[in-house]
């Protein structure tokens, strides 16, 4: 081989080839807990980290593997490790750069659960977060301190669709010498991969669009290779020697794959995050046909936008690829296979009416995902979002009356007409 | 463990464990552009399989200070101080691809501190084509990019790996970038410079070859032409394997070492 298989290819083909014993064409599912070691040499250097393989299906599983191998040849990066969820890999990528004391500084702009993580959860053990408005670089840049580990964002904030311009906050963390961990979960490495524009660290939910038929939770942790852990001292964990393994170097040992090696050795074997094999299929069936999919999300979002916005019972619509949103030139300049297929908008009449509309659509789901194949639809703050604070609700950009839309592949036609009937229900309480 | 060379702090990694004199060394060289990272699936192995393992990388490479050097004659000199700094009388010498110019040259000139040779994905002589040279100067993303794409096999492209969750091209990709900038084209110069065809009939000494079935950097037929040359020579073959052999196919190379050794 000489030239990199494209995009459309990996999706199908990265991290397997079929096996030697069967000629399995489809991933094999392993549901084995642990492998036989050929003796009692080869079990120490697996448990050593001195070859590769899979010794218990905690650490790895090779169905697994073949998920991890897909997502890092996608995201064009070094490696990766899935787990359980996307919030498994948001917190055991946290816990595996941070220590009590450290600090983190994160965009207002997140997830609910993301935000209870950050400002609740992670102080019990001594990592504070400051939140700050990820369109203010300034405010970014004045966050950090000497204690500062990591900044930490959604590339496609949810709900608020505010966009982060990676490239500029690339350079103020790499200034600082601080981890760029983004969640790439709304864009999915087919919108954009960002380790070549400076992103160390990516968190993917894989139960959305990544997966894509809403059967299999499950989350990864994509590691660019391109941060120097031992250019600083300020990831001695890393940087220095493991308390296992001899005192295993994981930067010394091991390069641009260090944090994952750190990852596999700490994360895994500690907190066991682990992804269920059969989970990992079901996503694997799903990445097969990423690229396609989000060609026709892109093309269903285009014309809901078009539908939406020259609706009169529409208060407000917002996407980033529309003109009024603040960021529509930097989504376009970032984003230009679409800034993803989640829409939120308002209806006259406000709460009610959008309560109507939900109750009363038929075809689109009311439920708590985003990235399914089919349509989807909620009301964030009295669900995804209702156990963040108000004060964490105004920052996230969530307003009473917002309904959060993720466009499915059913035929366009069809989902417009399933809203044209939900706003004429809605209709009635606007009057 | 760090060491003082030439005035420069020198990384050489000892697969996690303090080098023990008693015990054999082994001494791995790695390729144009790379570090001791090329032998991660190696150094460790080894290490806790009863040896003294030291992978340096050369100045201006991974995790070592100084400027890269401009020959393969005086990288095998470097070699030969290394040594000397780490009282090592003698050693076998691992080389992979630039690697294995750099060990016929150690064994020519300072035969007396080599035991045994291994050379993988090896050569007489390592031509490099004038754009990838250009390249390496001018442009040097571009460069590692068609290095890695042209050095990892089928494995590679496919994205399968041994180790759960690694990316060859990614991480070929990123250990080369965390060189200093000229590394990679003194590197390929050295490389293009040189011809080890006299040192190679000159070796009085056991040699291992081994070769990849699908090495597009350093092709087969090299390797063969390598080993026919070298009078005390075995050959191992390695298939479905591109030029990174090392990281591509550890536990067969591993295998073929100890067989070795």
């Amino acid at each position: 081989m000489s030239n990199k298989y494209n995009f459309d290819t990996l999706s199908l083909h990265a991290g397997q080839t079929p096996d030697s014993e069967y000629g399995s064409r489809a991933v094999p599912i392993h549901q084995t807990t642990s492998y036989v070691f050929r003796d009692t040499r080869h079990a120490a250097a697996l448990y050593n980290m001195e070859v590769g393989g899979h010794l218990y299906s905690r650490i790895s599983n090779p169905t697994v593997a073949v998920l991890e191998q897909r997502v890092a040849a996608l995201d064009d990066a070094a490696a990766a490790t899935a787990t359980s969820s996307g919030m498994a890999a948001l917190f055991s990528a946290l816990l595996t750069i941070c220590s009590s004391g450290d600090h983190i500084v994160a965009s207002s702009q997140l997830y609910g659960a993301n935000v209870n993580l950050l400002k609740y959860t992670l102080p019990r053990f001594g990592i504070h977060t400051t939140f700050v408005d990820p369109t203010n670089h300034d405010e970014i840049r004045a966050a950090i301190t000497d204690t500062t580990k990591l900044f930490f964002s959604e590339i496609i904030g949810n709900p608020g669709l505010v966009i982060l311009d990676v490239d500029k906050v690339a350079k103020i963390c790499a200034d600082a010498q601080i981890v760029f961990m983004v969640d790439g979960t709304f864009n999915t490495p087919y919108l954009m991969a960002p380790v070549k524009d400076g992103v160390n660290i990516i968190i993917h939910s894989l139960t959305k669009w990544m997966g894509g038929h809403g059967v299999a939770i499950g989350g990864i942790v994509v590691d660019g290779g391109n941060f120097d852990w031992g250019s600083t001292n300020k990831f001695p964990t890393i940087s220095l020697p493991h308390y296992a393994m001899d005192g295993i170097n994981f930067y010394e040992e091991f390069g641009p794959a260090a944090f994952t090696a750190k990852f596999r050795a700490e994360a895994m074997y500690n907190f066991g995050p682990s992804l269920a094999p059969m989970n990992a299929f079901h996503i694997l069936q799903g990445l097969e046909t990423l690229p396609l999919r989000m060609q026709r999300h892109m093309e269903n979002t285009e014309k809901l936008l078009e539908f939406l916005s020259s609706h009169e019972q529409i208060s407000w619509v917002r996407h980033p690829s529309l003109e009024e949103h603040p960021q529509s030139e930097l989504a376009k300049k970032m984003l230009p296979k679409g800034a993803g297929s989640i829409i939120t908008f308002g209806i006259n009449g406000g709460r009610d009416a959008g309560r109507k509309f939900i109750e009363t659509v038929t075809l689109s789901s009311h439920l708590a995902n985003v990235g399914d194949a089919k349509t989807l639809v909620i009301h964030p703050a009295s669900t995804t979002h209702s156990h963040i604070d108000s004060e964490a609700m105004i920052s996230a950009g969530l307003t009473d009356d917002m309904i959060r839309l993720s466009v499915g592949l059913e035929d366009i036609s069809d989902i417009i007409a399933d809203f044209e009937q939900g706003l004429k229900a809605a209709k009635t309480v606007t009057r | 463990m760090n060491i003082t060379l030439n005035g420069y702090s020198t990384y050489i990694s000892t697969g996690g464990k303090v080098p023990d004199p008693n015990k054999t060394a082994l001494i791995f060289l790695p390729g144009s552009g790379q570090t001791h990272l090329t032998f991660v699936l190696q150094t460790r192995f080894f290490a806790y399989d009863d040896y003294s393992v030291y992978a340096p990388d050369f100045p201006g490479h991974g995790l070592s200070e100084g400027n890269p050097l401009e020959t393969i004659d005086e990288m095998a000199k470097w070699v030969a101080e290394l040594m000397q700094v780490c009282e090592l009388r003698s050693a076998i010498i691992i080389g992979h691809s630039q690697g294995c110019l750099v060990a016929m040259a150690l064994a020519h000139t300072y035969s007396e501190h080599v035991e045994k040779l291994v050379l993988i994905a090896g050569a007489l002589e390592i031509k490099v084509n004038d754009y990838l040279l250009d390249k390496s100067k001018t442009s040097l993303p571009q460069a590692i990019k068609m290095m890695t794409e042209w050095g990892h096999g089928k494995q590679g492209h496919f994205y399968t790996h041994p180790q759960p969750g690694h990316s060859l091209l990614g991480v070929g990709r990123e250990l080369m970038m965390a060189n200093v900038q000229n590394a990679l084209y003194l590197d390929l110069n050295a490389c293009n410079q040189f011809d080890a065809s006299e040192y190679a009939k000159q070796l009085n000494l056991p040699v291992l070859c081994i070769v990849a079935e699908n090495d597009k950097m350093t092709p087969i037929k090299l390797g063969y032409k390598l080993a026919e040359t070298i009078a005390d020579s075995s050959l191992v073959k390695i298939a479905q394997s591109g030029h990174m052999i090392p990281i591509e196919k550890p536990d067969e190379v591993n295998t073929a070492i100890k067989n070795f050794l």
